[in-house]
């Protein structure tokens, strides 16, 4: 009954969220704040999956980057050095990154905690490498240009506009199927892994599969919000999947309460915000600020800066309505 | 009538390098009785629980559950098959809430994935229904259906063990595995502990319990197994064990001639 409730109560959250982004744009007609809104949702894509990752099941990922790159470039060189169409060159991305994920995801996830950090962090680095040296397809250190746009039917998403609908259509897609997979006994399985693995395999829940399986969706959704952010761009270059962009997602993920799909927004809109906006011109210190950010955050809010002010919200209503009565 | 076997260990052993934790044990184990593994520390029980449900391989020795051999099911699948156990240090899942953790525990006797709750395809609501009403009805049987809602954590200890007992319930075994269930408890949760038990045996389910409580085990326990430095050195009725010369030596540290 409760839970019921509380999905219905989440519709129409989503309702009125999606009312208010599609209003947004219209605010600030194709200003600058388009452009922002679209860098807001693709971080939130890759976010999510962490969430997932290290909130939800509490496997570690510090090299998330290295899906977002895979997706970006693979989408990259498909479409412009291959011509292949955009979309099956994403959906190819998908597919290849998802692959990968599966892979690796077994011999990694014989490491836990501290260990797997390392490994995950290695996993970034030699993607980031890979993206450099791989000059005859990836451009090497400068990267590429040119990279077409995505279109359906005709009508090309050439504009930040249109690119805008685009990206939040699949950022509300990856929030809802997330979310659906939280509270189900899917997600109930990976936080029973967070929780105690002894018990989850004594309850029968197979505790490896599920972490890989878990990789694999992150990294998928990593892979997408990559080929959105290089269809969107139209240019590709390795900074953009450097170790600080990996630390940057932590960041996200930590800012929107690990354990909250919808914190995701919060935590890629403020870090973004803080990024484009605010630290603009320190360049790459910024990540000092991160830092800064990540350690007091994980002091005094340890569940996320999201989750606190919800808790004080509900707080503050309550004591309104105390009044009231 | 006949009697039924639902566990049998024959030559089971268990070696951490040069430590022999349980020493070639054979036990047979009746189907829908109370049983009890007691012996000082060290005797090697929580050892023979965590062979039994595959948390460790086992070094040499067969176990059979119902007689089917079970030394190389991983230990995720014995859920399946009708195993199931708690831990001494409880084990609950504490970011959940007290009807999530019973969820969890619908894990095995459900079956839909990834797809179908991305979706909320009909499976999933049909299953998801399912699982609750089954949550609700262990819940309730262990008597902590009013915390429903409440967090696992936040729970006295007694309760936890209850929580964790509904957990294990809810894979609707064949045999469950208590680890020092009363540890920790006060005279009156004992009591409730003693009532679940004989009920959860009266379930048809087989119990094996490693306790430390001696009168807890006396009053329930139809059949014991003493265990000294990963041996079996005893079984029988609760008064035929207490009797036996061995048994005393090994609580009391004597040497046997």
């Amino acid at each position: 009954m409760l839970a019921r409730l509380t999905s219905k109560w989440s519709y129409l959250a989503i309702a009125v969220l999606f009312a208010l982004l599609m209003l947004v744009p219209f605010n600030w007609f194709l200003g600058h704040y388009t452009t922002l809104a679209i860098f807001i949702g693709i971080y939130t894509i890759v976010t999510v999956g962490l969430c997932l990752l290290m909130g939800y099941t509490g496997q570690v990922s510090l090299g998330q980057a290295a899906f977002f790159g895979m997706g970006a470039y693979i989408s990259a060189i498909l479409s412009k050095t291959y011509g292949v169409n955009p979309w099956l060159a994403m959906l190819i991305a998908a597919v290849m990154t998802g692959a990968f994920a599966y892979i690796i995801g077994y011999p990694i996830f014989r490491l836990r905690g501290n260990y797997l950090a390392m490994a995950t962090l290695g996993l970034g680095l030699i993607m980031w490498v890979l993206f450099r040296e791989l000059g005859r397809f990836t451009g090497g250190p400068d990267g590429m240009t040119g990279i077409p746009s995505l279109s359906i039917a005709g009508f090309v998403f050439n504009t930040p506009f249109r690119r805008y609908f685009l990206v939040w259509f699949f950022c509300l897609a990856v929030l809802l199927i997330s979310q659906n997979i939280v509270r189900s006994r899917t997600g109930r399985a990976l936080r029973a892994i967070h929780g105690s693995e002894a018990a989850s395999e004594s309850i029968g829940i197979n505790v490896d599969q599920f972490k890989v399986k878990i990789l694999v969706l992150s990294a998928v959704y990593a892979s997408i919000a990559g080929s959105l952010l290089v269809y969107h761009l139209r240019f590709v270059s390795p900074q953009l999947f450097d170790f600080l962009a990996s630390v940057r997602l932590v960041v996200m993920a930590v800012i929107g309460g690990l354990a909250s799909v919808w914190g995701a927004i919060f935590g890629a809109g403020a870090t973004r915000i803080l990024s484009d906006e605010l630290l603009l011109r320190f360049g790459q210190w910024d990540i000092v600020v991160y830092g800064l950010i990540l350690m007091l955050v994980m002091i005094f809010m340890p569940e996320g800066l999201f989750v606190r002010l919800k808790e004080l919200y509900e707080r503050l209503r309550l004591r309104y309505k105390r009044r009231e009565a | 009538m006949t009697r039924s076997v639902i566990l049998e260990t024959r030559g089971l052993t268990k070696a951490f390098g040069g430590l022999v934790a349980v020493n070639k044990v054979d036990l047979t184990v009746e189907a829908g009785k109370i049983i009890a593994i007691i012996g000082p520390n060290g005797a090697g029980k929580t050892t023979l629980f965590n062979l039994v449900t595959g948390v460790h391989p086992v070094s040499s020795g067969e176990i059979y559950f119902q007689g089917a051999l079970l030394n190389n099911v991983p230990a995720y699948k014995r859920a399946s098959l009708g195993i199931v156990r708690t831990y001494q240090h409880v084990h609950l899942f504490e970011n959940m809430t007290v009807l999530e953790n019973v969820m969890s525990g619908r894990h095995a006797r459900s079956s839909y994935g990834f797809l179908e709750a991305a979706f909320r395809l009909p499976k999933a609501h049909r299953e998801e229904e399912s699982i609750s009403l089954n949550a609700i009805k262990y819940l309730n049987l262990v008597g902590l259906g009013a915390y429903a809602e409440h967090d696992a954590l936040s729970l006295p200890l007694g309760q936890q063990k209850l929580l964790a007992i509904a957990r294990a319930l809810a894979t609707e075994p064949r045999l469950i595995l208590l680890d020092e269930p009363g540890a920790g408890l006060n005279t009156l949760e004992k009591r409730q502990l003693s009532d679940l038990i004989r009920n959860i045996r009266e379930m048809g389910i087989s119990v094996i319990l490693v306790e430390h409580d001696m009168p807890l085990v006396m009053g329930i326990a139809e059949w014991v197994i003493v265990l000294d430095s990963g041996q079996k050195i005893a079984e029988g009725t609760a008064a035929q064990v207490q009797k036996d010369p061995k048994v005393i030596a090994a609580y009391l540290g004597e040497e046997v001639e």
